[in-house]
């Protein structure tokens, strides 16, 4: 029962980081980015590439992914989200093609088969009976600390309130002097930080492949859509609701059912409910 | 209906030719058209319901999925002869395009399109999970009767499968019935506002998109003879129907089959330099290109060069 609570709070974390760089994209530039899930391949296979092929420091890895995740997420934004205007369906069709190639480039590089990634933290810790990795620990403290800093620079910095500002008028902050076309590219950068980051912890709590991207998307989406439109609490409540709900599945049903309630969820909550459980709020 | 009288010399020109084709092309191009074949039917099943009516459909392998697994299940494990097995399949198809429906009925945009992505994903994890005996699992099911014996003969099912499917697509969408699908693409609204019933248009375009997908895999699976859940239910398959439809020219027929045969062929020119899944990494940039560039397909283009050259035989 505590390994279930405590294992469900820890996945928990980690996907709420992970779907609030999707929530995020979907919040202010109001369009899907199905290549989210390749940031977070791209984050892993960086870590894995800087500090377990080179041998270079642990953090230099996650500097470099994350770096690398605000590259492409600006790059996704200039080369196709802007010369698509706006066109919902057309930039979603493109990022999915988008994530295909980003894969194909991966087994290009890096091969077909899956890799381990060695603990970022190695060790285990007894946490009343139930073992958890200092790993997966890390992880979600991380997660969490990240995941107030960015709840903090929205609502004190100036760009966070421009952010939220283009999130609900983009017309109308425009005529107030926000620049919505900079506010976008500074939203997709933090996406791909974001992304990169959720990647590294990502891979290494499960394992690295060119197919890993699917799953995280999948529950990202789940997040976006059960939570209603880019709400930062809506994301952290239905993070909650699909890590235990899966942690609880494979506790007691079987791990091979792992997704088949995110997915039930999905498809129930847009059934009945369109606008998702906490509707539209500001971000 | 706006039927001329070169669209059907062109039409017979294409199944003449096709249907000539054995006797010139090695038994390997054969193949490799069967393939394209049937990607360029499962591309018109995706155009009729997502080209057209503008519901983007992410789930489509979760149709073909039905109809291959249905077919291959009463055929391997029940016994049952393929003139039944085949019509249960495309009718279970048909059902399942149904529950995809209800959604669609309150939700657009992009919400259908994950809502299907979701059906997609569902069907691949439950195919393992539930009844491995029935499913085989994870391993997919292998020795399942196939129709035909050798390329050409295959070839010939296949092509006339397809260019059935494309005909009567083609007749069916010159109808007021086709107009008003596309109708549906453009603004919705209006057509509610012309007092025709969107939510009936909608149903018969799943109906007969799910009846092609079901017919589509029912068949390939008995011309594969195997079938894997992770190459049918994997989003690599549905990136390749859908570039199919959009590379070729959505609300056209001709344009998912030119598309299917672009990319069928393409990938087979690319597997001596790229054996393996690395493939999609040039099949993928091209069509991205193709997509944000011509984002009306190919075959917009040789429309436009036809034209230019009418114009300039004028001139």
């Amino acid at each position: 029962m505590l390994q279930i609570l405590i294992q469900g709070l820890l996945l928990s974390g980690l996907y709420a980081l992970i779907a609030m760089g999707f929530t995020l994209i979907f919040s202010i530039g109001r369009v899907l980015n199905l290549a989210y899930g390749a940031y977070l391949m791209v984050g892993g296979y960086m870590y894995f590439w800087v500090s377990q092929t080179l041998g270079m420091p642990k953090l230099m890895g996650v500097a470099v992914a994350v770096v690398l995740g605000v590259l492409m997420g600006v790059l996704k934004y200039r080369l196709i989200v802007k010369t698509l205007k706006g066109d919902h369906v057309a930039v979603e069709i493109s990022t999915l093609i988008l994530a295909v190639v980003i894969q194909a480039g991966i087994v290009l590089v890096f091969g077909d088969s899956s890799k381990i990634l060695l603990p970022i933290v190695p060790g285990v810790i007894n946490v009343a009976g139930a073992s958890v990795t200092h790993n997966i620990l890390i992880a979600t403290l991380i997660s969490w600390a990240v995941l107030l800093g960015l709840y903090a620079f929205v609502r004190l910095t100036h760009t966070g309130r421009a952010m939220q500002a283009v999130s609900m008028d983009a017309k109308g902050a425009a005529i107030s002097g926000i620049d919505p076309d900079r506010i976008n590219l500074i939203t997709w950068g933090i996406s791909g930080a974001l992304g990169a980051l959720g990647g590294v912890f990502f891979a290494s709590y499960t394992q690295l492949s060119p197919s890993m991207w699917v799953a995280p998307l999948i529950i990202s989406v789940a997040v976006v859509i059960v939570g209603g439109i880019g709400s930062i609490i809506g994301t952290l409540v239905v993070a909650h609701i699909v890590g235990f709900l899966e942690v609880i599945v494979v506790a007691t049903l079987a791990p091979e059912l792992r997704g088949v309630f995110t997915m039930l969820l999905i498809i129930g909550v847009l059934v009945t409910r369109p606008q998702g459980l906490f509707g539209r709020e500001e971000l | 209906m706006g039927l001329r009288w070169f669209h059907f010399v062109l039409w017979g020109g294409l199944i003449a030719g096709m249907l000539l084709l054995p006797q010139v092309v090695s038994n390997g191009t054969l193949r490799t058209m069967i393939f394209a074949n049937y990607l360029a039917i499962f591309a018109i099943s995706w155009d009729v319901l997502s080209g057209r009516t503008g519901y983007v459909s992410f789930g489509h392998p979760f149709l073909i999925g039905i109809g291959a697994y249905t077919t291959a299940i009463l055929t391997k494990r029940f016994d049952v002869p393929v003139e039944i097995s085949i019509p249960v399949a495309v009718l279970v198809t048909m059902i399942a395009g149904l529950i995809v429906l209800l959604p669609a009925l309150r939700i657009r945009g992009s919400y259908f399109a994950l809502v299907t992505l979701a059906f997609m994903e569902l069907l691949y994890q439950l195919v393992q999970v539930i009844r491995p005996d029935l499913t085989g699992g994870t391993r997919g099911m292998s020795g399942i009767q196939t129709l035909t014996r050798g390329a050409a003969n295959g070839y010939y099912l296949s092509t006339a499968l397809m260019l059935g499917v494309a005909v009567s697509m083609w007749l069916l969408m010159k109808t007021r019935l086709g107009t008003a699908l596309a109708a549906i693409g453009m603004n919705e609204e209006s057509v509610r506002g012309s007092g025709l019933s969107t939510t009936r248009l909608k149903a018969f375009a799943f109906l007969t998109s799910a009846f092609i997908a079901g017919l589509g895999g029912a068949f390939y699976v008995h011309y594969l003879g195997s079938l894997a859940p992770r190459a049918l239910f994997d989003i690599n398959f549905l990136f390749t129907i859908i570039v199919a439809a959009l590379l070729g020219g959505t609300s056209t027929i001709i344009g998912p089959m030119i598309g299917a045969f672009f990319m069928t062929f393409l990938l087979e020119y690319l597997r001596p330099v790229l054996p393996g899944a690395e493939r999609y990494f040039v099949y993928g940039a091209i069509a991205l290109l193709l997509y944000m560039y011509q984002p009306k397909g190919l075959v917009e283009l040789v429309q436009r060069g036809f034209q230019r050259l009418r114009k300039g035989g004028v001139a």
